[in-house]
């Protein structure tokens, strides 16, 4: 059976500005991975080797981060203007004339799923998952594991198993979208009931492991699910007088300077510097050439690539992202407070500050709970700051 | 007749020992895994060898060359990339006609070859404690009918044990084999296809063992070990105490007081003792040094490495070329006395062991009094500095100070 | 340029010799053959990309044969001029890669004894020579033959009457034995055999080798049998694909953020403040040395005049830096000078020829490459790594940045040996460095500008280049990239030096790009740009963020952002690649493999 699987990976992600202001949703690394990644191994890892990515949005990011990627060819398949899941499938017809299973790359999903799916013997088939807050996804409806009807972000509290999206499909496909395309549908729902109103059937298996990330808080929660199973492993160098507790994984040229204190589970990537004396409490990934200068304190924080932070630091329940410069005595409190994305607002128990790529933010600033700084923004010293900060913005 | 043994893999979950060195190449009693096969196939009657070797092909041929220092004919056939069972034999398509085919990182017993050897078209079966972990074989009237890939319920303990007898016919079945869903190219699924043309016997093999992690080594050690006779060659001081079966090689000394309890192995040009304790099941390679007030016991230390001063290595595995500095000891026992869990790779795997040491890899120094803890992995060129703790899974080159 | 390769075996020869040549098409592409021995003497050669001869190739099941692909020098890209190239009776073919200095000569003389040619090429007349001092024994044959040539020779030769006999021979030209199992290769380089065989036996000038399926024999000058080791390469050169980009030369340009973490790693440390080497080229850097001299070729050339500003400014080491063709012609060659020598192949045979005369004259040599185990990286005292990665495109782009990086570790490394700057001027410097990568990201993220620009320039004649101080090789890059792959002529100068004559050139038609860094150089450019201005040519400013002032001089302007002279040198060098590759692109040139060039000169 020679199954290929198509990915789509075009899509932007605007709720989780300002991290996609530079990467598309897809890139946004969790455990030092881009959530991609973990899509694509779990493929790979399934047996697939003849992968389709639909891409779109900052597509340069993707090709060049899997330009190695294991042997494996990717083929790459724009998609110009992002009208829908149906119509980003469309664009990949002519690589498919068989059994093909569709996936989208910003969900993480392990390989024991997939392979249900591909062992599934019927010819059209999902992936559903148990959720608790149902009323975000499309709903599924099945009886004696045949999907009945997927309702799409339902009102009032209906079932509990949601469709994460995974789909094993037939090339025959291809013409029921194109149907719906000349009527201006776009989406994969309809055109998966439509399959059941032909006579089709479509059986549902349950996934083992999926995780959705929507907003950029989601990031601190899905990267301590991941990291929470790690073991430790060490490379680089570690100094004498580092304690080092539970699952630490050191990369490769990280030099972890003597009096650090490390309580995993803990990921840290490659050529970093840590130290002296920096305290690195659970569960927090830091990124590939990130520098953590002494006495700093870093809690249930996501910090990627490039970053600098300052001494006597402060950081806890938030996320850096790329190349962010920041001073010493940074303090980012972490507590209650409302965050808005996009129009909505949500209220988080434990939440620190959100900070854009490559900002540069100079000595003694403080930030209070459930801020987001956008990327390039540029902060001086000596700042409280009490409010949002958009995009290449100054607060001098 | 020719016999073709597979030595093309890697062994990525014996890592760090395979980092440079190919998995058939590791030392049980100081020899390779593979000669141990092709001592049996020997005795068996086979003199004509054919090894297909990809990775780290090098150390594979420099140990063996043409074969005259066993008195057969050893041929070499690069595999290149690792695409699978059935594409590795397929190559020797030209140079084979009947041919028995072996799994280099497999110990076959010498009866069990003969076996196969009588029967012309064949394979081997086993049968293990634990199935799922290998592709069962459903067999009816002493022929195979179908080979499974590994499955989660296993209806039978009857696994393919990696050895197979076939004629020229097979070549086409293989010819035929699309790749299975690991993406390579399986011999078991070009033997699906012959099996419905052609009658494929089985043979129930009684001695069979298959080393998979690390610490499956110091089982296959002291397997061996057991059945060494006593030899002792190089200079053996007086007031040395050599208790049970022990082999010394050429040019070793052995200095005063040491205390060997057999069944040991110790390779050439070491230098042992004085006060030292060497206990059974040991395997120590050539140009090595274990020296004073030293304990060794059930443990596997490769060619060139150094136990040298007030060491204690129990059940663990030290690579090439390492030097403990003195006082490094080695925990083999957790204080809880729970069963072993090591970290490979980044996943954790139950040894199912109460004793485990440490596995060691190549270039490893460490310093005076470091610890190293109950089942870690240090990998090769690591750095542990003096009093300095290793616990867990250590990268290659990573320093611990 | 040329690519040879050799295979006697027990696999089909044509799909050997077909997939190595592809590993080899960098070296020359524009024919390509193979000869098959089955029987007869099959022989299959077709104008263009390896692609277009597998279209020709029949299915042949001979397992011993040659191959070959081309970068042409004597004789013009055509099927007959394509290699193998054979004598008269059909028995003998050889492949070459090198230049036959007195064929013509050689030719005449064959011609009168009854040969006749079908090619304008040299080789042809190697075949006819060996066909004509063949008596029974190919393996006599060849040495004859090529005794009476002067030039420079990689050759495989096989004789229908000795189908199982490959022979090899070189001289000034590159060839190792590929050392297989129960078969066996010769090839122009080693990544063209990675996928059969990791062992090598290196042949050395004036040396023959007869192969078979099981055997190597390697004869001296002198004609003695000599037997030699084996070396087993280690690295894994995996086949760069393209990967979505549409050429391999934009993927490498986008690659450059990482690459540059690459150069970094493992030789910067923010909080011991410092920047290390390997052992070896510690020692070669800490010693008493009165001066540096950098020889390299082309864009390394470039490289190595921006690292002559770098290492000045901040060691008070004079620096000289050479074309490396033209260092054999000069006297002074001062042992106490440091030469580094700058070659991203390690083959480039000028800087190997000039490296060895160095070390003839004493002096100790580094050299920067980015292929492990090549050349020059075996010939040098010491050698440092750009760790870029391979580079694909024949126009180099992410190895120019990462010269120059390597550069400035050396000058910050010997500063600090030699104490000319404080260790907080070399932490400011170190942080700085690692800001790099996403600075260039950030030109990255403005390539679409970049791609506007290349719409002005597109259809000039000649664009000019001018830059000031550090600003000045880089303008001498920025027009070599532009020539190399949109086939614009284009040229660099000093700024300074436009009044002094190239001024007469300046027409509407003739664009300048000026280079405008806010340094001591800042004041004169612009008052160069209106000189320019004044006699018609649109001026493209590529100029830093913080400049104000550059709307009023320029008729368009190229921003990046900068904090430091060394990433305004990436960066510009950046945009200049981009430049080139977007007006190259408009002009739908063959960007990965622009006409006449190949990626690693190996003639002289």
């Amino acid at each position: 059976m020679f199954i290929k699987a198509v990915i789509l990976a075009a899509g932007e992600g605007k709720r989780l500005r300002p991290f996609t202001e530079t990467m598309p949703k897809v890139m946004i690394p969790v455990a030092n991975k881009p959530i991609l990644e973990y899509v694509l191994d779990s493929v790979k890892n399934s047996g697939i080797n003849e992968i389709i990515a639909v891409v779109g949005y900052k597509k340069e990011v993707i090709m060049e981060y899997f330009k190695d990627y294991s042997d494996l060819e990717i083929k790459y398949v724009l998609q110009d203007k992002q009208l829908g899941t149906a119509h980003a499938l469309l664009q990949t017809e002519k690589y498919i004339d068989d059994t093909f299973i569709v996936l989208s790359g910003d969900n993480i999903i392990d390989q024991i799923s997939i392979s249900k799916l591909i062992k599934d013997k019927n010819n059209f088939s999902m992936l559903i998952k148990e959720n608790p807050q149902p009323s975000k996804y499309g709903v599924v409806f099945f009886e004696k594991n045949l999907l009945q009807e997927i309702v799409e972000k339902p009102k009032e509290e209906v079932g509990r198993f949601i469709s994460t999206g995974i789909y094993k499909l037939q090339n025959s496909i291809f013409d029921n979208i194109k149907e719906f395309a000349s009527q201006g549908i776009f989406d994969i729902s309809s055109v998966i009931q439509s399959i059941i109103e032909k006579g089709d059937n479509i059986n549902t298996t349950a996934a083992n492991l999926w995780m959705d990330i929507v907003y950029p808080w989601d990031l601190i929660q899905v990267n301590e699910s991941i990291i929470r199973n790690n073991s430790g492993s060490l490379s680089g160098v570690i100094e004498k007088g580092v304690t080092l507790k539970g699952p630490v994984k050191v990369g490769n040229n990280t030099s972890i300077y003597s009096g650090s204190y490390i309580v995993g589970p803990v990921v840290i990537g490659e050529g970093c510097e840590i130290g002296p004396n920096a305290c690195i409490f659970p569960a927090t990934t830091i990124g590939n050439n990130s520098v953590i200068r002494p006495f700093s304190e870093i809690r249930n924080t996501v910090i990627m690539n490039d970053v600098h932070i300052g001494s006597n630091s402060f950081i806890s329940h938030s996320v850096i992202a790329h190349g962010n410069i920041i001073g010493h005595n940074f303090s980012s409190m972490s507590g209650q407070a409302t965050m808005e994305i996009d129009g909505e607002y949500k209220k988080l128990e434990t939440i620190g500050t959100m900070i854009g790529e490559n900002c540069t933010i100079e000595g003694s600033v403080i930030v209070e709970p459930g801020i987001t700084i956008g990327r390039k923004c540029k902060i001086g010293s000596i700042n409280k700051i009490i409010r949002n900060i958009p995009s290449q913005s100054k607060v001098m | 007749m020719k016999c073709v043994i597979l030595a093309a893999g890697e062994g990525k979950r014996m890592h760090p020992l395979t980092f440079t060195r190919p998995k058939v190449m590791l030392p049980i009693a100081n020899r390779p895994l593979i000669e141990l096969n092709l001592l049996n196939a020997i005795d068996a009657g086979l003199k004509d060898f054919i090894f297909i070797i990809s990775y780290k092909s090098e150390m594979v041929r420099k140990y063996f060359g043409n074969g005259e220092k066993w008195n057969v004919k050893i041929d070499y056939i690069n595999q290149g990339k690792p695409l699978g069972t059935g594409h590795a034999i397929g190559i020797v398509e030209k140079f084979v006609d009947d041919f028995i085919v072996l799994c280099g990182d497999t110990i076959f017993g010498k009866d069990d070859i003969n076996k196969i050897i009588q029967n012309k078209t064949s394979m081997g079966l086993v049968e293990v404690e634990n199935p799922q972990e290998y592709g069962i074989v459903e067999t009816s009237e002493n022929k195979v009918i179908k080979i499974y890939e590994k499955m989660d319920s296993p209806f039978s303990n009857t696994i393919n044990a990696g050895i197979y007898h076939f004629n020229n016919k097979i070549f086409d079945y293989i010819k035929k084999t699309e790749k299975s869903s690991r993406g390579e190219y399986e011999i078991t699924d070009s033997i699906n296809m012959l099996v419905n043309e052609e009658n494929f016997n089985i043979i129930m093999l009684n001695n069979w063992r298959d080393v998979v992690y690390p610490w499956h080594l110091l089982d296959a050690n002291k397997e061996v070990l057991s059945q060494i006779d006593k030899n002792l060659e190089g200079l053996i001081d007086q007031n040395v105490t050599i208790k049970g079966n022990a082999m010394v090689g050429k040019n070793s000394k052995i200095l005063s007081n040491s205390y060997i309890e057999g069944p040991v192995v110790i390779g050439e040009n070491c230098k042992i003792g004085p006060n030292c304790y060497i206990r059974p099941y040991t395997s120590i390679g050539n140009n090595c040094h274990i020296g004073n007030a030293c304990e060794v016991k059930n443990s596997i230390i490769m060619d060139s490495s150094n136990v040298p001063h007030q060491n204690y290595v129990g059940d663990s595995v030290i690579g090439y070329n390492c030097n403990l500095g003195a006082g490094t000891k080695i925990a083999n026992l957790r204080l809880d006395k729970k069963n072993i869990v090591v970290v490979l790779n980044g996943n954790k795997i139950e040894t199912k062991r109460r004793k485990l040491g440490t596995l060691i890899g190549d270039n490893v120094q460490t310093g005076i009094n470091s610890m190293l803890n109950v089942g870690s992995i240090i990998g090769n060129d690591v750095f542990i500095g003096p009093g300095a703790h290793a616990s867990g899974e250590i990268k290659p080159k990573a320093k611990i100070l | 340029m040329c690519g040879i390769i050799g295979y006697s075996g027990y696999r089909d020869a044509k799909n050997v010799l077909i997939d190595c040549l592809k590993r080899l098409e960098y070296r020359g592409y524009d024919s390509a053959g193979i000869g098959v021995l089955e029987n007869e003497l099959q022989i299959f050669k077709e104008v263009g990309e390896i692609k277009n001869l597998e279209k020709v190739v029949d299915n042949v099941k001979g397992t011993i044969g040659i191959g070959h692909t081309r970068w042409a020098t004597h004789g013009k890209v055509s099927k007959e001029n394509a290699h193998p190239q054979i004598g008269c009776n059909n028995k003998i073919a050889l492949v070459h890669n090198g230049i036959i200095e007195n064929f013509k000569t050689l030719k005449e003389e064959l011609e009168k004894k009854g040969h006749t040619f079908i090619s304008q090429t040299d080789t042809e007349v190697i075949a006819h020579l060996i066909e004509d001092e063949y008596k029974n024994s190919i393996e006599e044959a060849v040495p004859s033959a090529l005794k009476k040539i002067k030039g420079s020779y990689a050759i495989t030769v096989v004789c229908l009457d000795e189908p199982d006999k490959i022979i090899g021979a070189r001289k000034d030209s590159p060839m190792v034995i590929g050392v297989g199992d129960n078969e066996n290769f010769i090839a122009s380089d080693i990544p063209a055999l990675l996928k059969y065989t990791n062992r090598v036996i290196f042949l050395n000038d004036g040396e023959l080798c007869v192969i078979t399926n099981s055997s190597i024999k390697i004869i001296d000058e002198n004609n003695n049998e000599i037997s030699r080791d084996e070396e087993l390469i280690n690295w894994d050169f995996k086949d760069a694909e393209k990967s979505g980009f549409p050429h391999f030369m934009l993927k490498e340009i986008y690659e450059q953020p990482d690459a540059i973490n690459h150069t970094l790693t493992g030789r910067l440390s923010e909080i011991e403040q410092s920047v290390s080497f390997h052992d070896t080229v510690e020692k070669l850097l800490g010693e008493e040395v009165e001066s540096i001299t950098i020889v390299a070729c082309g864009t390394s050339y470039y490289a190595g005049m921006v690292g002559k500003y770098l290492i000045e400014n901040i060691t008070n080491l004079p620096v000289f830096v050479d074309i490396a063709s033209e260092y054999r012609y000069f006297g002074t060659r001062n042992k106490s000078s440091l030469v580094i020598g700058i070659t991203q192949s390690g083959e480039t045979a000028d800087t190997l020829a000039a490296l060895k005369e160095s070390k003839k004259s004493g002096c100790k040599t580094i050299v920067i490459s980015n292929v492990i185990g090549s050349t020059a990286t075996r010939l040098a005292d010491g050698y440092i790594l750009m760790q870029s990665g391979p580079e694909i495109g024949v126009a180099a782009s992410k190895t120019f940045t990462a010269q120059i990086i390597v550069l400035f570790l050396i000058a910050l490394k010997i500063a600090s040996i030699k104490n000319t700057i404080g260790s907080d001027e070399i932490y400011k410097y170190i942080l700085k460095l690692k800001e790099l990568p996403r600075q260039i990201k950030e030109v990255l993220e403005r390539s679409y500008k970049i791609s506007e620009i290349a719409q002005i320039i597109k259809d000039a004649n000649t664009v000019f280049f001018i830059g000031r101080g550090l600003n000045y090789p880089l303008s001498l890059e920025g027009a070599l990239k532009l020539k190399e792959i949109s086939y614009i002529h284009a040229e660099g100068f000093a700024a300074g030096e436009l009044k002094h004559g190239p001024f007469a050139l300046l027409t509407e038609k003739t664009p300048v790009v000026a280079l405008v860094t806010k340094d001591s150089t800042y004041d004169k450019i612009i008052a160069n740009i209106g000189e320019i201005k004044a006699r018609g040519p649109k001026v493209i400013a590529i100029a830093e963020d913080k400049d104000t002032e550059i709307e009023k001089h320029a008729d368009f302007v190229l921003r990046f952002p900068s904090n430091s002279q060394i990433s305004s040198s990436i960066s510009i060098s950046v945009i200049l690649q981009l430049l080139a590759y977007h007006v190259a692109r408009i002009r739908e040139c063959p960007i990965d493999k622009p006409r006449n060039l190949a990626k690693s000169v190996t003639v002289e």
